[in-house]
Parts: structure tokens; sequence; C-alpha cells
């Protein structure tokens, strides 16, 4: 149940775009159009994911026993930057096909607050390796849907009549609190499974 | 100026009918719920809703005036998200919740994005939801005992329903809208009324308030006992809360749902789905206004993945991926 | 002499206006929007990306001859993490309540867009003390938007403004509205600014070009 609760937390309750304030830039800048958030979201998934994993195995069997907590900022990003370097190579040589698709976010990620939040949420929810894991990945899945749901949005803007002045950025951010107003609705849910 | 307001992405409005003709059914629509609101919660609702459409009016015409637009107040569409606004309020509220309320729904969500037609959300639900947001007391607590007309601060009928699966009130009631609740959602006599006005008038698909109140009776139904499965009261659930007048003047706003026949049946499917969990298993009493504003919300991934296209060129992949053909 | 100090007070007054981080840039958002629910959080916050920016910005100037460019970025990621992890253990020592307010934002300075935007785009580039006036300035005009955006939530969302222990007014104004501390009301509230600032800059243009036309 607790698997669940986490999902259901990264995906609605907690979402990182509309509750939590993290990965707004690549979300505003990113959500023009559809194909680009879904590629960027594939990218997202995928390195957020491993790289809550590996920052809880750092934290784990590293800071923890060598007391070294404190230094946990530089160690994580530091992980980060070259795990998603490590992932752009590794890529390129084997999945060229997932690499063209993916490539150009790869680099945009490592300034993505959100997968260095996720690791550091994980820090503070005290979370084993498996779960934090999968709430790296739930919180992936969020960001996700979020931008995905609000590229859909915006496409439909481009055949509409959007008033010149203000187009971009402060449309984009009075949209975000519109559909952050529709996900207060999910708060409060399964309050017994969802911490 | 009709013709302007035609030029919103999905072709919707059938070429007949203008826009401003569907907007005065809509208005008519909704006088039998306004009128039931006011006889059954008295002169504080009649306030309430006068300050809701007027607040509406003046700042659509504010707003256009001041960006030096074409002022389009005469084609009924802030009166209807004034109506709606305050329709979906407590009877008690200070007369300045349905003044900010209305204007935040006007400006906020429909005109800064370049007015009729662009807004992505129901305003009047949007609105609605920012003030629940910002003055949750006013927007839980403030309702009137029907036809006593004196105030009260317990919890609707609805909070007790989602607890146990059953309800004290008669079926009786339930139509007439004798029970405390928001202006506009309690009579579903008169909202009945109204609906199937709009369905004879052909102004709204079956299929959205088909789909949400069915999932919603089926739903709880299902497990809207706690405890067991298969004994919950389905009329009930759809006759208390917001149900009747979301599924029937709100999922089905053309600007925020979906176009195509089996669009709007997934619309009412998904506002039904999402209330009940809200309902049965979420924070708030009432999942309405966040069911139908999420689907708002996946309207234009509805509109563009699960419904193939036929016109245009560029769309194919778009439509093997929905159609699957 | 007299054009060197010309351009030291430029590099300083750019970050206000035509290179503002929030309003012309566009970077920070999310600091901007999570740690702006009160006029003092958002002094803090800001407190602490001067002090990581110029310490950036310095040492990337610094090293700027030194540094190969292709892991350029790397390097600077290190130069940033540093300064942060400092601010880190000064506030957890000094200001354990303001720490825990600001919470996983104080750490995630060292991904604030900003910070890595003044080190590619100008301290990369340019001699050192034109980086720590870039720094200065910049990361002044990030607190003064983070005040101005606090102040106005703080208000609107409790009905005063509290500043340590004095308080204006002492009791609430009007029925505070506390969707101005949530989510919504931060993404609404710094849109909105946005919004009038454009209408206004558009206006001022408009203005401009028919008082005095230029290429």
């Amino acid at each position: 149940m607790e698997v669940l609760g986490i999902i259901l937390a990264g995906v609605l309750i907690n979402n990182f775009v509309f509750m939590q304030y993290l990965g707004i830039c690549p979300f505003l800048g990113v959500s023009k159009n559809l194909d680009m958030a879904t590629g960027m979201s594939g990218a997202v998934i995928f390195v957020m994911t491993l790289a809550s994993a590996v920052t809880a195995v750092l934290e784990q069997y590293v800071l923890k026993p060598m007391e070294l907590e404190y230094l946990r900022t530089i160690a994580y990003i530091l992980v980060i930057a070259s795990f998603v370097q490590l992932v752009e190579i590794f890529m390129k040589k084997t999945l060229p096909g997932l690499y063209q698709a993916l490539g150009i976010y790869l680099p945009l990620i490592t300034t993505n607050c959100a997968v260095l939040g996720a690791a550091m949420l994980n820090v503070t929810k005290s979370y084993g390796v498996a779960l934090s894991t999968l709430n790296g990945f739930a919180g992936a899945l969020g960001w996700s849907l979020a931008i995905i749901i609000f590229a859909g949005i915006r496409e439909r803007w481009k055949l509409m009549d959007i008033p010149a002045t203000l187009d971009g950025f402060p449309l984009a951010l009075i949209s975000t609190g519109l559909m952050s107003l529709a996900f207060l609705g999910f708060s409060g849910l399964f309050s017994n499974l969802v911490k | 100026m009709g013709d302007r307001l035609l030029v919103t992405p999905p072709p919707h409005v059938k070429s007949a009918k203008t826009v401003q003709g569907i907007m005065l059914d809509v208005v008519i629509a909704l006088c039998p719920a306004a009128i039931a609101g006011i006889v059954l919660f008295g002169f504080r609702a009649a306030l309430i809703i006068l300050a809701s459409v007027v607040s509406a009016v003046a700042s659509e015409a504010i707003y256009q005036r001041a960006v030096k637009k074409q002022v389009t107040i005469n084609d009924f569409s802030a009166v209807i998200t004034g109506l709606l606004l305050a329709l979906t309020l407590p009877p008690n509220v200070p007369v300045w919740i349905p003044v900010i309320g209305a204007a935040f729904a006007i400006v906020v969500v429909k005109q800064l994005f370049g007015g009729l037609g662009n807004n992505f959300l129901n305003p009047a639900l949007a609105a609605r939801a920012f003030l629940l947001a910002a003055w949750p007391l006013h927007m839980t607590q403030d309702w009137v005992n029907p036809m006593s007309y004196d105030a009260a601060t317990s919890a609707t009928p609805l909070a007790g329903f989602n607890a146990t699966g059953q309800t004290a009130l008669t079926f009786k009631e339930m139509l007439l809208g004798q029970r405390l609740g928001s202006i506009g959602e309690t009579c579903i006599l008169a909202l009945l009324l109204g609906g199937i006005y709009l369905l004879a008038r052909d102004v709204i698909d079956y299929r959205t308030p088909l789909g949400y109140l069915g999932t919603l009776a089926v739903g709880t139904w299902i497990f809207g006992k706690p405890g067991e499965l298969f004994q919950g009261n389905p009329l009930s659930a759809i006759f208390l809360g917001g149900a009747f007048i979301g599924a029937f003047f709100m999922a089905t706003d053309y600007v925020t749902s979906p176009v195509t026949p089996r669009g709007r049946l997934y619309m009412g499917i998904g506002c039904g789905l999402i209330t009940l969990v809200i309902r049965l298993w979420g924070g708030y009493p009432e999942g309405v206004t966040y069911a139908i504003l999420f689907m708002n919300l996946v309207t234009p991934l509805i509109d563009k993945y699960v419904v193939p296209r036929y016109y245009g060129s560029g769309h194919d992949k778009m439509a093997r991926k929905g159609g699957g053909r | 002499m007299n054009e060197k100090r010309a351009s030291l007070g430029y590099d300083f007054i750019k970050g206000f206006i035509k290179e503002n981080p929030t309003f012309a840039l566009a970077v920070g958002m999310c600091p901007t929007l999570a740690v702006t629910t009160s006029l003092v959080n958002g002094f803090w916050m800001g407190i602490a990306v001067i002090f990581v920016l110029t310490f950036s910005n310095v040492f990337v100037s610094l090293l700027r001859k030194v540094i190969p460019d292709e892991i350029r970025v790397p390097i600077f990621i290190i130069l940033i993490a540093t300064p942060v992890v400092i601010v880190e253990l000064v506030m957890k020592a000094y200001m354990p309540a303001m720490y825990n307010i600001l919470g996983i934002f104080v750490p995630l300075i060292v991904v604030n867009c900003i910070i890595l935007h003044r080190a590619e785009s100008f301290a990369h580039k340019n001699p050192i003390l034109n980086s720590v006036m870039d720094a200065l300035g910049s990361g002044m005009a990030f607190t003064l938007n983070l005040m101005v955006i606090g102040a106005i939530r703080e208000f609107l969302g409790t009905g005063q403004l509290a500043i340590g222990s004095l308080v204006f007014p002492k009791a609430p104004l009007f029925e505070p509205a506390v969707v101005m501390l949530t989510p919504p009301g931060g993404f609404i509230t710094l849109g909105v600014l946005m919004a009038l600032l454009n209408i206004v800059v558009a206006r001022a243009g408009k203005r401009k070009q028919t008082e005095s036309p230029r290429g």
C-alpha cells in the first residue's frame, strides 16, 4: 500500500509542478508543443528515476556511514551531472534511436531542479534505496503529466487570438496557477496512504 | 461579432445557431434553478445572484474597454458565468465573495487569454475553486436552512452521506431541494427542467450528463457503503451535492469540453470517476468542481488523441494513434 | 578610467532592468515561487543567492583563462556548489528556523539557473571587478523581486506584513485570502505582475516610438 501511496502522491497529490514548485523552468520552457513535451518527459522519467536510485545508494552507503552528510549538496549535484553525461554517452553508443528522440533534452536536465529536488526530498522523507527510486519515478510521472496536459492546452493557443503583450511567461504562469487550482482537489486524497 | 466568436479551434457550434442564441437558451435553462434557490433560501440568495451577475458583466465591459476591444456583454456569456458562479455558492456568503469571484472568472480565467473561446477552464468553476482556496470557511459554512431562512453552519447532508452511505432525507425533500447546499444545486426538479430544455433545444449532448451521473451512480452503488460492496445508494449520490448542476450545465460547456460524441462521453465518465474518488476518499466532501476542472485540463488531449480527426492534413500520425485504424 | 567606471556601474545596474533575473530573463522561477510566502523569507533567500552568486562569479572570472571550454559546466557547478554548502552550514547553525522554512530550496540554489546563467554569460568572459558588480546587481535585483512578490502574497494572504516582531498593521486589514500563500496564488501573482510589467513596457515603447522614432 505504501507503494500505491507514493505513486498517487507523486502524480496527483504532491505534484512536483503544481504543489512543490519543482522543475518550473523546463515546464514553462519546453511546453509549447506536445512532441517536445513528451520527449522531455521521457528523458526526465529516465534520469530522475535512476538519479534517485544512485543518490540514495550514495546516501546509504557512503555519506551516512562516513558522516559526510554536510557534503550532500555537492556530492549529489556532481553525481547527477556526471550521471547525465554518462547516460548521454551510453545512449549515443547503444540506443541511437532513443538518443535521437531524447538526446537534445538530456543536457538540460542537469539544471532541472526537479531531479536534485527529488533526491533531496527522498532524504527528508528518509526513504531507503527502493522507495527513493519509486518516489523519483512517481515524481517524474507527475511532472510529465503536468507538462503534457499543459502542452495540449498551449498547442491550441497557436490557433487562437492570444493577447500579444501577455503571451509567453505571463500567461504561462497564470495558466499554471489555474491548473494547480484544479489539482488542489486531490489534496487530502487517501490521507491514510499518503505521507 | 457572432462570427468572430465562432473561430475557436474545435468547430463546435452548429451553423444554424448563433452564439447569442445558444447562450440565451442556457440562461433560460438556468432560470428554474435560480428561482428555486431564491424560494428556498430567500433574499440572501437573490442578492448573491444579482451581485455575481452584475460583477461578471461589469468586469467584462470594464476589461474590454480598458484594452480597447469590442465590448461583448450582449452575447450573454458573462451573464451565464455570473449566474453559474452564484448558483454554486453557499447562500449566506458575504456579498463581496461573488463580486470578487465573478471578476476573477471573467478577467483572469477568460479575458486575459483573449476572451470567450480561449479559456481552457470553465470560468465559473475556476472562480469557485479560487474562492474555496481563498476563503475556505465562508465557502463551507455559510449555509441557510431552506424555507426557514436562518443561517446554519453544520456540514451539508453530502458529508454524512459520504461517511455512512445513507441519508435521512426523503426522496421528495431531495427532489425539491429542501436541504443545506449551494443556492442552485439543491432543487433537482428545477435542474432537471433546465437540463431537459437544453437537450430538447439540442444545445447540449446527452452523453456528458448521462456518462457523468451514470458513472457516479454505479460507482456509489458499488463503493458507497463503507465496508460493504454493492450496497450504496445511487440515487442519493446524484441528488446530493453538485453533481446534477455540474453534469448538465458545467461539464457540457462548449469551450472547455470535447467536441465529438465519444469525447463527450469520456468527459462525463471522467468527471463521474473523479467526483466519486474525491467524495469517498478525498479531502473535500464534494469533488464536482475539481472533477470538471481536471477534465477541462485534459480536454485538448481528448480531442487530439482519443478522437481521430478527419479534416486537414498532417494529422495522420495522431489519427492513427487515436483511432487505431 | 572614466569609461571603465561607467561600465562597472552599468554592470551593476543592468541586473535590475535590462537583465532582471525574474522579469527579463525568467530564470530561477522555482525559488521565486516557493519561498515568497512572506517578505522576510524572500529577503533571506535573496541574501543566500547574493552570497553564492558573488562567490561563484569571482572564482569563475579568476579561473576563466584556465578552465578548458569543453568541461566548463561541470567546473562551474563545483564552483557554485561550494558556496552553497557554506550557506547551508551557516544558516543551519545560526538561523535554523529560517533554514527549515526555506527547506530544500537552500541546497537547490546550486541548480538555480541565475547562477549558472551569470557564470556562463558574464563571469566567464569578464574581469573580476565587473563580475563582482554583475553578481551584486543581479543578486540584489533578485532579492528585490523576491521581497516584492513576498510582500504582495503575505499582505493579501494574511492581511498584514511582518518584519521580525514588527507587524503592520496590528490586526489584519481585511479577510485574508489564504490562497495567496498556496501554489495557485504564487503562480497567479507572478503571472499577473509579469503581465502588468509587459503592458507598461509595451505602452512605454509605443510612446517612445511616437516621440522619437529610432531604428
